[in-house]
């Protein structure tokens, strides 16, 4: 079935046109092998038999060799007023294609169908030969292949196991920046709606790429002439820092050294003691060749994270459990991944190289950027985290993934079926040193707490015996101490003093935060900064919604056209968010407790106290300056 | 630009501290997150400075605490500057705690 669609969206239409003249020339030639169209002109005047025509050979020319050789029989064809106005078009189950007669009446308005290429008759004639083709297509029907289903969007489970018991999930969820909604409905319609794009746009290998080489591999490839796709491809950046955050990069598959495992350790918060599953594009800095030196290109590396939202403000644990909370792939800077675990939340981080080919690394993240902008899943704590999500990414950007045993619901439980697999290369973890030193694991500032502090404690004589207690202390109190260390225990005092200010900044936060949900989102006492921060979240969800930012332009990865709108807004979206930022901060102040706010000073006093002691002490020693 | 206390507006949505701010330009009061924020750090300056943290572990406990960013800012100064490449790993250690 074929519905109507109010406004068809399809790129690429001038290629189109400008591909079809140059096929038409040629293509009688291949009338040996050919589907013959058989329809009645009675009942049609001269001129709608004459467009009839027009179009069967428009649309036939359209087809692969292949795909003529397989639809080369009889074929009948009806003009049918009976069909529901909204419906374009049926293939009957009995081989008969069905069209609406009221496109007949369009194709005559339209003219000539040649210089209409795509013409609404035309994707609804192929669309119902899709239909025929793939009910019998030669390996089997491709809307019952797996593989077409995982490329689709109509997902395994998270065990081969609940697979096999459930069948896939019943929706598909890659619901944005769809060509036509109607492919969502299920997989037959899909075959059919996608091989119409793939007949019809000179850019659809651009846009859907796997798609493309699905369709191609069993068919060939299309006469239309193909548009030129960007090497790379184009992602919002969700980093926090206005240095990336909002901004639109680029992936290049050529840079990308290697792809690993990011495994964030556990703690004892509920949503995070099985830990978290992310992928880390080893990206080389411009200039450097691809090779293990890449590997400590740190800032040019990105992480690829399921998260329900850029920020967790609207999360409550429930939520989690009873699935009513999404699941998207954001793609952060892996230094703000780092901070962010081991910095704030105290949990180390483990990143295992995969053993992929060159071609499976593009792939890869070919699929993440399909995901990027298309996906819109749902998070549930057990059946769809993200270990699964991190699972389903991997065995469906690289097939020969799917065949090992690597479902399950657990991030620790990913890793080690990956390690087990010979995929992923946990020896990177041998020698503790090592590691930290190489960038294969990040470890919690946690673990450096009290080795700092007893240093801290020996040289200057600290009275306190735990870091914690130091910590806890008034930070006006821990001042006068600050002055008796020597440049060893001034650097180990800089670390706790940083670590005791997020401390501070995170308890703010979380009372705001909690001040916030408390009042439903509305002012109260919380005044202006209540409206500025719903503000802001409002102006954030296109950080989670990429596609948001492109309302009704084209479908699938963003082409040229659509990068240069992306771009444009680029610089004011930042622009906003970053005012907005700033007058949240001073709202957010002017709401602290006096105690409070001379606490937060106070630390920034010491901070910034012990960083002109250490210049002191390094130019007293004479030690090498640099000039950055 | 003062520092902000929630160093970016996510920060309040969620948890970065992307601030990894020590205080000290010869300016005073910018640091390390405010000028990644108002994005006018060059590259190089961010590899040195996100190895603030690394540095500082790493002369406090005599070298034994390394971290990866401070081997990227290693590399990198010895990449660009002669005198780094003369330099042991603890003499340039504490030249980046001492920017």
């Amino acid at each position: 079935m074929n519905p109507g669609r109010p406004n068809p969206r399809r790129a690429g239409a001038g290629f189109r046109a400008a591909a079809a003249l140059a096929l038409l020339a040629g293509a009688s030639g291949a009338a040996w092998a050919s589907p013959r169209l058989q329809w009645d002109d009675q009942g049609l005047t001269e001129a709608e038999a004459s467009a009839t025509r027009e179009l069967v050979r428009t649309a036939e020319a359209r087809l692969t060799p292949a795909m003529r050789k397989h639809l080369a029989r009889g074929i009948p064809l009806r003009w049918s007023t009976t069909l529901d106005d909204r419906v374009h078009g049926r293939a009957r189950r009995d081989g008969v294609l069905l069209l609406n007669r009221r496109l007949l009446a369009g194709l005559l308005t339209s003219g000539d169908t040649r210089t209409h290429a795509g013409t609404a008759a035309e994707a609804a004639l192929l669309h119902e030969l899709a239909h025929l083709l793939d009910r019998d297509a030669p390996g089997g029907s491709m809307s019952r292949d797996p593989r077409l289903r995982d490329l689709a969007g109509w997902q395994v489970r998270a065990t081969p196991g609940l697979t096999a018991l459930m069948g896939r999930t019943r929706g598909n969820h890659f619901r944005e920046r769809s060509p036509d909604r109607y492919e969502l409905r299920n997989p037959r319609e899909y075959v059919a709606v996608n091989l119409e794009h793939f007949l019809l746009d000179a850019d659809y290998a651009c846009r859907r790429p796997a798609l493309h080489r699905y369709f191609a591999q069993r068919w060939g490839v299309p006469p239309i002439a193909p548009a030129r796709c960007p090497a790379d491809l184009a992602y919002v950046d969700a980093g926090a820092a206005m240095a990336t955050g909002g901004r639109l990069g680029t992936l290049d598959p050529e840079r990308i050294y290697q792809i690993d495992y990011l495994l964030a350790e556990g703690n004892d918060a509920m949503m995070s003691r099985w830990g978290h599953s992310m992928l880390r594009l080893v990206i080389c800095a411009p200039g450097r060749p691809r090779g293990p030196d890449c590997r400590l290109d740190l800032e040019h590396h990105r992480v690829l994270s399921f998260r329900a939202f850029v920020g967790d403000v609207q999360i409550s644990g429930w939520r989690g459990l009873t699935g009513r909370y999404p699941s998207r792939l954001f793609v952060l800077p892996l230094d703000q991944v780092i901070d962010e675990y081991t910095k704030v939340e105290l949990r180390g981080l483990r990143s295992l190289p995969l053993r992929l080919e060159r071609d499976e690394v593009a792939a890869l993240v070919e699929r993440a950027a399909q995901l990027h902008w298309s996906y819109d899943g749902r998070y549930f704590f057990l059946g769809n985290n993200c270990a699964v999500e991190t699972y389903k990414l991997l065995r469906d950007g690289v097939p020969r993934l799917a065949s090992a045993k690597l479902g399950g619901i657990t991030p620790n439980g990913l890793a080690r079926r990956l390690e087990r697999a010979g995929i992923a290369d946990g020896g990177v973890l041998a020698d503790p040193a090592r590691a930290l030193r190489e960038g294969y694991r990040f470890d919690s500032m946690r673990e450096r707490f009290q080795t700092l502090f007893e240093v801290a404690r020996a040289r200057a004589g600290l009275p306190q015996r735990r870091v914690e207690d130091w910590l806890d202390a008034p930070p006006q109190q821990r001042r006068s101490w600050l002055a008796r260390t020597d440049l060893k225990s001034a650097a180990a005092l800089l670390v706790l003093e940083e670590a005791a200010r997020r401390q501070q900044q995170l308890r703010v936060r979380d009372t705001f935060k909690r001040r916030y949900l408390q009042a439903g989102g509305q002012g109260g006492e919380l005044g202006e900064a209540a409206g500025t921060l719903r503000t802001l979240l409002r102006e954030t969800a296109w950080m989670s919604r990429p596609a948001d930012l492109l309302a009704g332009t084209g479908y699938g990865l963003p082409q040229a056209d659509e990068r240069a709108l992306l771009e444009s807004g680029s610089a004011l979206r930042r622009g906003q968010l970053r005012d907005l930022e700033q007058r949240l901060d001073h709202q957010i102040r002017a709401l602290l407790d006096p105690a409070q706010a001379r606490d937060l000073d106070a630390v920034d006093a010491n901070i910034e106290w012990l960083g002109a002691h250490l210049r002191d002490l390094h130019r007293q020693a004479g030690g090498l300056q640099l000039n950055p | 630009m003062s520092r902000l206390l929630v160093a970016s507006a996510l920060l309040v949505l969620s948890i970065p501290a992307f601030a990894g701010s020590f205080a000290g330009s010869s300016a005073g009061a910018s640091s390390a997150g405010s000028s990644a924020s108002s994005g006018s750090s060059s590259g190089d300056d961010k590899v040195v400075l996100q190895a603030r943290d690394d540095a500082a572990s790493f002369v406090a406990s005599e070298g034994r605490i390394r971290g990866a960013r401070l081997e990227a800012a290693l590399r990198h100064l010895r990449e660009r500057d002669a005198d780094a490449r003369e330099a042991s790993d603890m003499a340039l250690a504490q030249a980046i705690l001492a920017l």
